[in-house]
């Protein structure tokens, strides 16, 4: 478990990370979700006594990062940034590792071959690819087999196949009743992953609920009608306390599922086109949620407007 | 579940709500070793590191062959003239004299014992592997001067072989059981550490290689050298203090008549005070930062 009260961590006059308290439980996959630059990868580095905080706490199974005696046995992590040498081999970088908490040789093959890289484990990580940096990234993080896991964007750079493969993975050792943290940035990612959403945005705690939560919170949805008399039809739902939003001839209808609205509509003797439930995707809430909160946003219509 | 951080040592909650969060984990049921890791763990670590990096074998080559052999090769050189009293030098200078080279490497190798974590990014591995970050520095440093030491004696010694053997033809040889040539070979190993524990420091300090190497060695040759044209005894002494020419001066068996230097052990106890300022700076500064 990892709990985080009054989380903040400014650099100069710039704040990463403002206030946030949070508790990611064990046992489910938590997605720490928020755009480029809300403060996902300096919060984790707080977590994992990288960074110090300006104020406020995080622990760990109850206590901080940097008091446990053999951290990897306790928390694995893999950080977004490449965090070895590249002259040395997959191999060479488990074995300090392993050396440095008391964790037996044998430890390193097993997660070689966890994470499919036993070919190439003594091959300099350097001449890696990004997928493959990545695995081994997820292989250190395993490698005290701990309770806690923290993945920072762990399907960067990797291929399809290795994409599934993370999300087995990060369900798989959430059903061990491990607490897993993922961070992304993309909304598509975690609704494949994660029971439990953390949404952060310019460092602001925006969010922090359940998958089905957030769906039923966020992800809006309405009923499009279209009619031959969409005036008439405007009036009669308005007669019954409907939501309506009125788009050229199309109506968008709020408050009554789509079968309700068919039969509101004939019994009144008017003939529709068109009926149907449009649910915004998770993608569009999180991005309505997050829309003040981009850091480096494109501005399209200038652009278009430079290039022609 | 509740927020408290004591909330994971509570008894699993009631059948009627469950899940797989009442698991808990042992962090060692599946990977047995040591329970709890030491400073002998981190040094084992740092061991591997150390070993498993190119530019170890390349400093530590380099090392050998700029010490022992240009002290052969200048030992070949001035023998004859050493031997007509043409130099005006006395051959004892001259038996470690590739130190003046082997210096640089020794500071290459601690330098990048740091830099290299910092320029790739592996220091945020090795301080969350050992979150005690006072202790990742005092295995490097024991590591790093243990290996110095090491290389440092061997290579005088082979050097004192060598360039002896040139020395003995003309006649001006000079025997281990001569004043300050075993204090000497055994300096070098001494100095040789001690530069490389300074190094370090400044790495750890600057964390930028060619910004720590550039810094490092140009306080131990450039400034330590240009001092000597400082005037009057306040520049004299400024020039002994230069972490270079106080602590060299133990590795030489009679230093050049170039320069004054302070007596061997006095100078190789200022070197060792302003290493050691410089690394508990350098400590501080490191435990303070963020990774």
């Amino acid at each position: 478990m990892i709990v985080a009260r009054g989380l903040t961590k400014t650099y100069g006059p710039k704040t990463a990370v403002d206030h946030l308290s949070f508790t990611v439980e064990p046992g489910r996959v938590t997605g720490f979700l928020g755009p480029n630059g809300a403060g996902k990868s300096t919060t984790m580095r707080m977590i994992l006594g990288l960074d110090r905080p300006t104020s406020g706490s995080v622990t760990v199974n109850g206590r901080s990062y940097a008091a446990s005696p053999a951290p990897l046995r306790e928390v694995g992590a893999l950080l977004e940034a490449r965090a070895l040498h590249p002259g040395r081999s997959a191999r060479d970088h488990l074995r300090w590792l392993a050396a440095s908490n008391g964790i037996p040789r044998a430890r390193i093959d097993e997660v070689l071959d966890l994470v499919g890289l036993e070919a190439v484990a003594d091959q300099r990580v350097g001449r890696f690819s990004l997928g493959m940096g990545q695995r081994l990234g997820i292989a250190v993080a395993l490698l005290g087999d701990p309770p806690v896991v923290v993945l920072d964007e762990p399907v960067n750079g990797l291929d399809p196949e290795g994409i599934r493969w993370v999300r087995r993975l990060a369900r798989e050792l959430a059903g061990q009743g491990r607490t897993v943290l993922v961070s992304s940035h993309l909304m598509s990612e975690m609704a494949l992953t994660a029971d439990h959403l953390i949404v952060v945005g310019r460092g602001r705690m925006l969010a922090d609920c359940s998958m089905s939560q957030f769906i039923a919170d966020h992800a809006a949805s309405y009923v499009r009608v279209r009619s031959p008399r969409s005036a008439e039809v405007e009036t009669l739902l308005r007669q019954h306390g409907l939501d309506v939003d009125r788009h050229d001839d199309e109506l968008r209808v709020q408050g009554l599922d789509a079968a309700g609205i068919g039969e509101l509509v004939g019994r009144a003797g008017l003939h529709l086109h068109e009926l149907t439930l449009v649910q915004s995707s998770l993608e569009d809430a999180f991005m309505t949620l997050t829309a003040d909160s981009v850091e480096y946003a494109a501005h399209p219509t200038e652009t278009a407007g430079a290039l022609r | 579940m509740s927020a408290t951080p004591t909330a994971s040592a509570a008894p699993p909650r009631p059948a009627s709500t469950p899940g797989p969060d009442v698991v808990r984990l042992d962090p060692n049921r599946h990977v047995p070793g040591v329970r709890r890791p030491g400073f002998a763990q981190v040094l084992h670590a740092e061991w591997v590191k150390f070993w498993t990096v190119r530019s170890t074998g390349w400093s530590l080559g380099l090392l050998f062959l700029l010490g022992a052999g240009l002290t052969t090769l200048i030992c070949w050189a001035v023998a004859e003239d050493l031997a007509a009293g043409d130099t005006g030098e006395s051959p004892a200078s001259f038996i470690t004299w590739g130190l003046l080279f082997s210096q640089l490497t020794a500071l290459a190798l601690g330098t990048l014992v740091v830099t290299s974590e910092y320029g790739t990014g592996m220091i945020r591995a090795s301080v969350t592997a050992v979150p005690r970050r006072g202790r990742v520095v005092a295995a490097k440093a024991l590591l790093l001067t243990g290996v110095l030491f090491v290389a440092g004696v061997v290579t005088a010694v082979i050097g004192y072989l060598g360039g002896n053997w040139f020395l003995d033809r003309e006649g001006v040889g000079l025997a281990l059981s001569e004043d300050g040539v075993l204090r000497a070979l055994l300096g070098n190993g001494l100095y040789l550490a001690g530069l490389g524990l300074f190094a370090l420091a400044l790495g750890l300090l600057i964390r930028h290689t060619a910004a720590a190497l550039t810094i490092g060695m140009a306080l131990v040759l450039v400034v330590g050298n240009l001092a000597y044209a400082l005037p009057g005894t306040w520049g004299e002494w400024v020039a002994k203090l230069m972490p270079g020419n106080a602590g060299g001066s133990v590795a030489q068996v009679a230093p050049f008549s170039g320069g004054a230097v302070l007596a061997p052990w006095t100078g190789f106890a200022v070197f060792c005070a302003e290493v050691a300022v410089l690394l508990l700076v350098a400590v501080l500064a490191f435990r303070r930062r963020d990774a």
